[in-house]
């Protein structure tokens, strides 16, 4: 993308919004006064058009040359430029300018601070694992003589030195790197419960004493043998496993931010008397005219009136492809227009357009507690009772067989039983499988569906919106034989692209474009038009178009079009079934799912609809209470039952089956009660779900199934003395590596 | 081996100072935006050679 | 129109780049000559002329001491001053510093240069140099340390190229390393005693001596390889990320690699075990390296066929995969059993020498050397391609004659007969290395004239180029 914008008058008036120092805090931060009292600012912006990292480059320079700007770093990852910059030389526009000028966009972010806080948790886990890592090392190096060498080979004194070595390099792990599971176990306590941080922190807490004690008086009751090695290791592992589930969580956070764009600070809005005003999207109202330039985000769900463009709607499929937009298209909030400045009119703002809804539902999924990870909760609190209980008892048994094995014993039995598989099986898988959901535009909405869309063995979806695309389809039904029959089409369609009415719009935007002259629109007629030959047009009701001749009898045709009072071509507005609707069906059928097909439609239209697709149970002429009734007779068999809808009157049909899919087009009510949106509009999205569940429900069995294998076996081996505090550390730390890697599998 | 009382401490603070040194480097922001960085060489020297004539301008 | 004084625009400082690059091109044909001259002496002894200047005990530490500090030293610096100002985007660092680094350094070069012959020796390995030459190598690295480290405190740009990262830690581990080892007690002007005794002195040495390998001779040529294979292949490093990853793990494990050159001594047994363990565990991250350095021509071999300088770097590539594999097995107490004190130790230092620290240097050396001379490439390329395949010709002899020659020690030295007497006598081993010896100095004098046929290469880039300033970008395009 490297086509510079056209200068134009209202490029101030953008200018006045964003350089608007109330406007400021959303991307912008003022920094305290610098040493020679220059007024510093350092603001975000979110770069568009980069396709490689050289690019990066090319704006940081293009920065660089605006006089006033004291820093600037462009992050080719996450696309987002920082900019520090003197207050007194210069201002945000003149920033956005310079990169508008060097071929790119550029918008404030306002992601900046939700980014800037997991930079910040990234950057401290970062630390804290390298100090680990880097201290078992050399711990590890230091213990080494004492376990290869054979006994007595090893001065007393110099074992001294080397335990006490240990000792100073374990410092750092246990103050810093081990902070976080001190901290966690203290509040759990403070709660009055025991959480998965108080083995660990008891453990870590014991074995450091203990080996301190240990180096301090080798003849004495903690015996010789000192096991910072293992202590050091075992934090190193545990970390990585913490590690790897915040990066689970950051990336399932980025992927639902990603779509999520933001909303201009300014739009610009036609008057009346047709100039054009600047002012904010909270003030817009349906009907407005709006011009959106290009690389702004559209700030209301609207109608293309005038230009072409393309638009990236990454916020509904999670891919960047640019859309095609030509007049009459529908431009989404939230969406980048990409192509070219266009005008638009307002359809739906605030928290009706599908943007708000979307970032409400988006929010609230990430904010859940899902019901199985509180029940591997509720169970862990006793696990864990029962795991300090084995711990004391081991001590207390052990100190009578062998009083100076006790104490590490005791360690063993804290540190190699966890229920850290338990506690971080369910979450992390369902997180991951959420996060790979998301990324193909399904929106899970409440996390405990997964698990019941596992079970689905009854399918029941509504038509309209659901099955069929949400507005009408013209299909050629006759035309004249000596005629092109696809020319025809693309004539009607053309013509009829300049009138709003239904049935025009019908006609869709496919096809070539053919040349108007003098087009006119007759209400409750058609459209009329002269063509480059001079021939007259016209496309709409049967007789207006024969224009007084007798037309021909095509039953079922809803818009005729005819030429020069001769008519040509006859076109039924049919529903046209959505595309991908019949191979996910086929491939929901195929995996034993039965299918039925509820419509408040007359019943002709539904069986016609649903034949097509391959449904043998289509049921028509279906109100409300008759659709919930045939849920709850299918449940009352025994089945269980999801439904796909997206009207206003699915709502409460939505409500009773086991687990709902809305369509992200429909009703914001369907949306509300819905446990999945398809933010696709497409099918295809309820097989991904299923196809998903399975494979989570699978993967938390695994992690359950290992989890309690693992405690099973170590545990009696910890008891009897078998496993050293290193061998225990290790096992545990793996464990719960291994089921979070496990839950990672799902994000591929 | 008495070396080891020269040779342990040693290594010990040297630890220290490495995981002082990684700190720094991780707050000042040495390794955000890896893959970026390992480009920037190949991008510097466009205006590497500069003939030596032609960098002072005289008056006419 | 105005004047607009030179002074007023920011420049790099090359002149101690030129100066160091040059005097390491010298310093390598002499230390191979040296090199060779001991070979020929190993095979026949009449080469000592019985001159004790001449002789081989005095002459060998010269040869390393030139090969690892003269020109290796000096090819260092080179690029150490090279890569750090165009990756920080600023001037060196007090340049009349820098220039005296260059004169102390070869100063202290012809004082070795001098002195070993003489017979003025500590007698420690890679630290033969005597006290006042070791506090003047102090002298010289605190200001090489000052002039680095001031130019990455100056640099504006706020990332800190990983190949500088290398060259510090480079840096920074010699001088540790310098220091503690060459403590001493001077008795008088050329002789000191070591301020360690016996097998704690050992220790110490080889704490140093392989560091010095480790840092050295490995970390700085990373330092090297990071910059200058990307640059001349055109293409970034195949995974920056691993570049990181892999410096902090070498920087993990340094330290106890050491005993593994003691192994069978008198030093303890526990010792020698963690040396041989974490010898061992060092080879992931050399190898992390070499995969990176290797794979940043991913996508593009076909440049291999027609670029001798990256022929040079990538193999040289090559054989540091291969000799950091080869030191850890060597490290496996068993296998050292049959390796220690044999040629095979000597094969695989120069496996590492020629084909490591040599081809990178020659393919670096080559990279530079016409562009600090308004060139932008050496006067003949098909002359580096001869280079590049004499050299590579010259290692393989070199080194499969010492395999074979150690492997072949080794077994004739512990053959036992029946009775428990030896087999072989000594001379009869030292016999059956002779055709060895031969083949050696074959492979050593083919090296060497690569290494001639590079020097002249280089006398006619200079000579057919002119010295010009290079003005650092007025933009700092990356803040």
């Amino acid at each position: 993308m490297s086509t510079a914008l056209p200068a134009s008058p209202d490029q101030r008036t953008d200018a006045a919004v964003i350089d608007d120092p109330r406007e400021f805090a959303a991307f912008t931060r003022l920094l305290p006064d610098a040493a020679n009292g220059e007024r510093l600012a350092e603001s975000s912006l979110r770069i568009g058009g980069m396709h490689c990292a050289t690019c990066a480059l090319v704006i940081e320079t293009a920065l660089h040359e605006v006089p006033g700007v004291v820093d600037a770093s462009v992050n080719a990852a996450a696309q987002v430029a920082r900019v520090r910059w003197d207050a007194a030389q210069t201002r945000p526009s003149a920033l956005v300018r310079a990169i508008e000028r060097a071929g790119y966009t550029a918008v404030p972010d306002t992601l900046a601070e939700a980014r800037a806080l997991r930079a910040t948790e990234q950057r401290t886990m970062l630390w804290r694992l390298f100090v680990a890592a880097f201290c078992s090392m050399q711990i590890m190096m230091m213990a080494t003589p004492s376990y290869v060498s054979a006994p007595g080979e090893l001065a007393p004194d110099l074992a001294q030195l080397l335990a006490w070595g240990s000792w100073l390099v374990a410092l750092p792990v246990l103050l810093f790197s081990a902070a976080p599971f001190f901290r966690g176990a203290w509040s759990a306590l403070a709660r009055g419960r025991i959480g998965m941080d108080v083995p660990v922190a008891l453990g870590i807490g014991v074995a450091f004493v203990a080996s301190t004690g240990a180096a301090l008086d080798p003849g004495g009751r903690f015996g010789s043998t000192v096991y910072f090695d293992s202590l050091a290791m075992f934090v190193t592992f545990l970390l990585a496993g913490r590690a790897l589930e915040m990066r689970a969580r950051h990336r399932a956070a980025e992927q639902l931010e990603v779509g999520a764009g933001r909303l201009p600070d300014g739009v610009q809005r036609r008057c009346a008397d047709g100039s054009f005003e600047t002012i904010g999207p909270r003030g817009l109202a349906a009907g407005d005219v709006v011009r959106v330039p290009l690389g702004q985000v559209f700030a209301a769900d609207g109608l293309l009136l005038e230009g072409r463009t393309s638009a990236d709607e990454a916020l509904l499929s999670g891919e960047s492809h640019p859309v095609p937009k030509v007049a009459g298209d529908t431009l989404v909030a939230g969406s980048i227009n990409l192509g070219g400045p266009v005008l638009m009119r307002i359809v739906r703002v605030g928290a009706d357009t599908r943007y708000e809804a979307i970032v409400a539902l988006m929010r609230e999924a990430t904010a859940q507690r899902p019901a199985s990870s509180r029940l591997a909760d509720r169970i862990a609190g006793p696990f864990l009772l029962g795991v300090l209980a084995l711990a004391g008892i081991a001590a207390a048994a052990w100190h009578v067989i062998a009083p100076e094995r006790a104490v590490w014993i005791a360690v063993s039995v804290l540190v190699v039983t966890c229920p850290c598989a338990l506690s971080l099986a369910v979450p992390t898988a369902l997180l991951s499988a959420s996060g790979a959901l998301a990324r193909s535009g399904v929106l899970l909405r409440h996390l405990d569906a997964l698990e019941r869309l596992s079970h689905i063995d009854h399918l029941f979806l509504d038509k309209t919106g659901t099955l069929t695309e949400s507005h009408l389809t013209c299909r050629t039904l006759a035309a004249c034989d000596a005629c092109d029959t696809a020319w025809l089409g693309d004539v009607a369609a053309s013509l009829a692209a300049w009138s709003q009415h239904p049935l025009a719009r019908a006609f869709g935007t496919a096809g070539a474009r053919i040349e108007w002259q003098a087009v006119s629109e007759h209400v409750g007629a058609g459209m009329e038009g002269r063509d480059a030959a001079g021939r007259i047009w016209r496309v709409g009701s049967k007789d207006w178009v024969a224009g007084g001749a007798q037309p021909p009898n095509e039953r079922g045709a809803a818009v005729w079009l005819g030429c020069d009072g001769i008519t040509l071509a006859a076109f039924e507005a049919a529903e046209q079934p959505r595309a991908e609707s019949a191979a996910a069906l086929r491939a929901l059928a195929g995996e034993g799912l039965r299918l039925s097909l509820l419509s408040g439609d007359r019943v002709e239209a539904a069986q016609g609809v649903g034949r097509a697709l391959g449904i043998d149970d289509c049921r028509g002429a279906m109100r409300p209470e008759d659709k919930l009734a045939a849920i709850r007779d299918a449940q009352a068999c025994g089945e269980r039952v999801a439904m796909v809808g997206d009207g206003v009157n699915d709502a409460p049909v939505l409500a009773q089956a086991n687990v709902a899919f809305a369509m992200a087009e429909g009703a914001a009510i369907a949306k509300a009660q819905a446990d999945i949106v398809l933010l696709g509009n497409s099918l295809q999205g309820v097989a991904a779900a299923r196809a998903m569940a399975r494979r989570t429900m699978r993967v938390i069995r695994q992690n359950i199934t290992w989890a309690l294998l693992y405690n099973l076996v170590s545990v009696p081996l910890a008891l009897a003395g078998l496993l050293p505090p290193w061998a225990a550390g290790l096992g545990m730390a793996t464990s719960s590596l291994l089921v979070v890697l496990n839950s990672l599998r799902l994000s591929r | 081996m008495d070396i080891l009382y020269l040779l342990i401490p040693l290594s010990a603070v040297l630890v220290l100072a490495v995981i002082g040194l990684f700190g720094w480097a991780l707050n000042s922001g040495q390794f955000d935006d890896l893959e970026h960085e390992g480009e920037r060489i190949l991008d510097a020297d466009a205006h590497e050679m500069v003939d030596a004539p032609d960098f002072c301008q005289t008056q006419t | 129109m105005s004047v607009r004084p030179a002074e007023a625009l920011p420049v790099y400082e090359d002149a101690p780049v030129r100066w160091f690059a040059l005097a390491a091109v010298l310093w390598g044909v002499v230390g191979m000559s040296v090199g060779v001259l001991i070979a020929a002496q190993l095979t026949w002894p009449e080469f000592n002329f019985g001159i004790p200047w001449l002789s081989y005990g005095r002459l060998r530490p010269l040869h390393t001491n030139a090969v690892i500090f003269a020109f290796g030293g000096c090819a260092l610096m080179a690029t150490s001053y090279h890569v750090v100002q165009r990756t920080c985007q600023t001037r060196l660092f007090l340049p009349a510093l820098a220039k005296f680094t260059f004169w102390g350094w070869q100063a202290v070069i012809v004082a070795a240069a001098i002195t070993l012959p003489l017979g003025f020796t500590q007698g420690k390995e890679y630290a033969e140099l005597e006290w006042p030459i070791d506090l003047l190598i102090a002298v010289v690295w605190v200001a090489y340390a000052i002039v680095f480290f001031g130019t990455v405190g100056t640099r504006r740009v706020r990332h800190i190229y990983v190949a500088n990262w290398f060259f510090g830690a480079f840096i920074i581990a010699v001088a540790l390393l310098h220091i503690v080892n060459s403590a001493a007690v001077p008795v008088t002007l050329w002789k000191s005693y070591s301020a360690y005794a016996g097998v704690q002195d050992a220790m110490v040495e080889w704490w140093y001596g392989h560091n010095a390998v480790g840092f050295f001779l490995t970390a700085g040529f990373l330092g090297m390889m990071y910059y200058y294979v990307p640059k001349q292949a055109e293409r970034p490093v195949y995974s920056y990320r691993l570049s990181i990853v892999h410096f902090w793990a070498l920087i993990f494990t340094y330290m106890w690699a050491g005993p593994h050159h003691l192994h069978y001594t008198a030093l303890p047994d526990w010792a020698q075990s963690i040396g041989m363990l974490f010898s061992l565990i060092l080879l992931a991250p050399s190898w992390g390296g070499m995969i990176n350095g290797v794979m940043t021509l991913s996508g593009a071999w076909h440049k291999l066929r027609d670029d001798p300088i990256l022929k040079f770097l990538i193999v040289s590539l090559s054989f540091y995969g291969m000799s950091t594999f080869e030191g850890p097995m060597m490290s496996i107490k068993t296998v050292n059993s049959l390796s220690h004190y044999t040629d095979w130790t000597i094969g695989h230092v120069h496996s590492g020498a020629l084909g490591w620290v040599g081809l990178i240097t020659m393919g670096s050396l080559y990279h530079l050397i016409p562009r600090l001379f308004g060139r932008r490439e050496m006067y003949s390329t098909k002359a580096i391609e001869l280079h590049f395949w004499i050299a590579t010709v010259g290692i393989v002899l070199y080194i499969a004659a010492m395999w074979i020659a150690g492997v072949m020690q080794g077994l004739m030295w512990r053959a036992t007969n029946p009775d428990g007497t030896l087999v072989y006598t000594f001379v009869e081993s030292v016999k059956a290395t002779y055709p060895f010896y031969v083949v050696r100095l074959i492979g050593g004098l083919i090296y060497l004239s690569g290494m001639l046929l590079m020097a002249w290469n280089v006398i006619k880039t200079v000579g057919a180029g002119q010295v010009e300033t290079v003005r650092i970008p007025l933009l700092p395009a990356h803040a």
